[in-house]
């Protein structure tokens, strides 16, 4: 019941007073579109990077003149070990085709194809560790027909280095967001109990409780930090929609990834903790503005 | 059942309309006993102020300006706190509530200002049903009680309207009407005729009087010398920190204020 009676009172003074609220909420939605932002690009780098883990690769790159029968038997070995899902075999000339279409570039295609080295690329299959890939690769390189292995080691690493940069970075910008918020709704509360000064002398008068008083604000802050960001999760799902498309079938390919958004429970903290630091923000206005 | 069954009310044993039977030893529901308050460290506004008010009672507190009839009314609603004294409403010492206490001693208060203290843009049965929601009480309830107190202060049907547009007149009635929807023991009422004219100053008097018949106590606080001849009833003068009794000398202080 008080719950009942702070929400209608919380609902009638946000219409009375709708423009205070209004600048408020477009203010936080910013606020919050930037860490749901922050959040989705995360999502995507740690998909791609748990991509990239699951679909092991690894090119073996073959020395100038190899021998075929020295590359026929190196696939025998490659086929026997249980972790090699696939091997295809790149000759020099596609090589060469397929730097040239993928750099757009028509002066490499008048190269000599001896400058590009074949390969035989790896596909390993899923769960494979580091680890046992660079056994593979040793045991690989240790074969005259090759010239040297990939194994990509280094591009995962660099990845897993931007994606812990990403993690400091969030939480940084939701350390920002959460101050931003608390800002803006004791403000907005320090303004609305300002507004309102007549009405609080006339309900302490009356007898009402401190969390009678209160009670309304703290709704009303609640309810600003969970519009706001249910706004936010809302406009970034919209336009995520809208671009997921034209991504997927270009950027996204090009990883070998598919743009996804961020996990509804991360969608759901996201709103709920709006709701949450707001219904705060508003209780330090009041504890300041209040002395309840 | 009415939803106020499950506040804790420390003072809800009094009320007006049961208060034949409230309590058997008729003890005063207002005692004053030495009361001190300052305002600077150096100057008491009152001091050693007593003051006894019977159950049912109608007193105006009178004296001049800045004498401290404000002041003797604050301390009795916790706006202010005595510095030295006690205060004894219902027999309970008001000056030892603790804050969290001071909600449920001014349920059983009604209290009526010069200035109104009304809320502009609400309807008038917003005004009065504010006292009752604070409550949580049911609305039915609220509804039944704010229109029998409308009518008691002559404006009866009248809770739609937005309470700006009422004249001075109607919004202290607006306020009355607030003070007495909860039905409270005491009524406090500090210059409520101040901003009206007089004509409209004795009627509110007579409301304020009406209310008294029923049973509830009042304290009146006013300067005005014609309310005060126009009645016979107790008149309480402050001056210099004390509350003296001044129905008989009623006259004398009138050719001090007038000298
Ligand atoms: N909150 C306060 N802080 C400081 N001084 C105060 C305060 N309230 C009242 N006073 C002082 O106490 C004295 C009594 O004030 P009070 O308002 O009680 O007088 P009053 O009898 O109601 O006068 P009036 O007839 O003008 O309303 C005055 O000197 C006033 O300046
Ligand atoms: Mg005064």
């Amino acid at each position: 019941m008080p719950l009942k009676t702070a929400i209608a009172r919380a609902a009638r003074a946000m219409r009375e007073d709708l423009r205070l609220h209004v600048v408020a909420i477009s203010s936080l939605t910013v606020a919050f579109l930037c860490l749901a932002a922050a959040l989705f690009t995360m999502t995507n780098l740690s998909s791609m990077a748990e991509s990239w883990a699951r679909q092991g690769r690894m090119s073996v790159y073959l020395a100038e003149g190899a021998q075929t029968e020295d590359v026929a038997q190196l696939r025998l070995l490659l086929e026997g070990l249980p972790e090699v899902r696939e091997i295809e075999h790149v000759t020099s000339r596609a090589a060469r085709a397929q730097m040239a279409t993928e750099s757009e570039d028509a002066e490499l295609s008048r190269l000599p194809a001896d400058l590009f080295p074949a390969s035989l690329e790896v596909t390993l299959a899923g769960g494979t560790t580091a680890a046992r890939s660079a056994v593979i690769a040793e045991r690989v390189g240790r074969f005259r027909a090759v010239e040297g292995v990939e194994t990509y080691e280094a591009w995962f690493g660099q990845l897993e280095s931007l994606i812990t940069t990403g993690r400091v970075v969030a939480g940084a910008l939701a350390l920002l967001v959460l101050l931003c918020v608390l800002f803006v709704v004791a403000n907005t509360i320090r303004l609305a109990i300002a507004g309102r000064r007549d009405e609080i002398e006339v309900l302490k008068l009356c007898g009402a409780s401190d969390g009678f008083v209160r009670g309304p604000f703290l709704v009303e802050g609640a309810v600003q930090g969970f519009l706001s960001s249910a706004i936010a999760v809302s406009l970034l799902f919209a336009a995520f929609v809208a671009v997921r498309g034209e991504v997927d079938s270009t950027i996204a390919a090009l990883a070998g990834v598919r743009s996804v958004f961020i996990h509804p429970s991360i969608a759901v903290a996201l709103v709920v903790g709006g709701g949450l630091v707001g219904a705060t923000g508003s209780a330090l206005s009041l504890r300041r503005y209040l002395g309840v | 059942m009415s939803g106020k069954g499950n506040v804790v009310r420390p003072f809800a044993f009094f009320r007006a309309g049961n208060q034949a039977h409230a309590n058997p030893s008729q003890r005063p529901i207002l005692v004053l006993e030495d009361v001190y308050k300052y305002f600077r460290p150096d100057v008491a506004t009152l001091r050693g102020v007593n003051l006894e008010v019977e159950r049912g009672e109608f007193a105006f507190i009178t004296g001049p300006s800045g004498a401290g009839k404000s002041t003797l009314l604050q301390l009795i609603y916790r706006a202010q706190t005595v510095d030295e004294g006690r205060i004894l409403f219902c027999g309970r010492d008001i000056a030892r509530l603790t804050s969290r206490s001071i909600p449920y001693l001014r349920r059983n208060l009604g209290v009526v200002f010069q200035d109104f203290k009304i809320i502009g843009h609400w309807t008038v049965y917003e005004n009065v049903a504010v006292a009752l929601e604070i409550l949580s009480m049911p609305r039915r309830l609220v509804r039944a009680r704010v229109s029998e107190a409308l009518e008691r202060v002559g404006l009866a049907g009248r809770g739609g309207e937005p309470t700006s547009s009422l004249s001075g007149g109607e919004q202290q009635r607006v306020a009355v009407a607030r003070a007495i929807v909860s039905e409270p023991a005491l009524i406090l009422a500090d210059e409520p005729t101040g901003n009206l004219d007089p004509t409209l100053a004795l009627d509110i008097l007579t409301l304020f009087e009406e209310i008294n018949d029923t049973g509830t106590t009042v304290l009146f606080a006013t300067h005005d010398h014609s309310l005060l001849e126009a009645r016979s009833h107790r008149i309480v003068y402050i001056d210099e920190g004390r509350a003296v009794e001044a129905r008989k000398g009623l006259g004398a202080w009138a050719d001090r204020q007038t000298a």
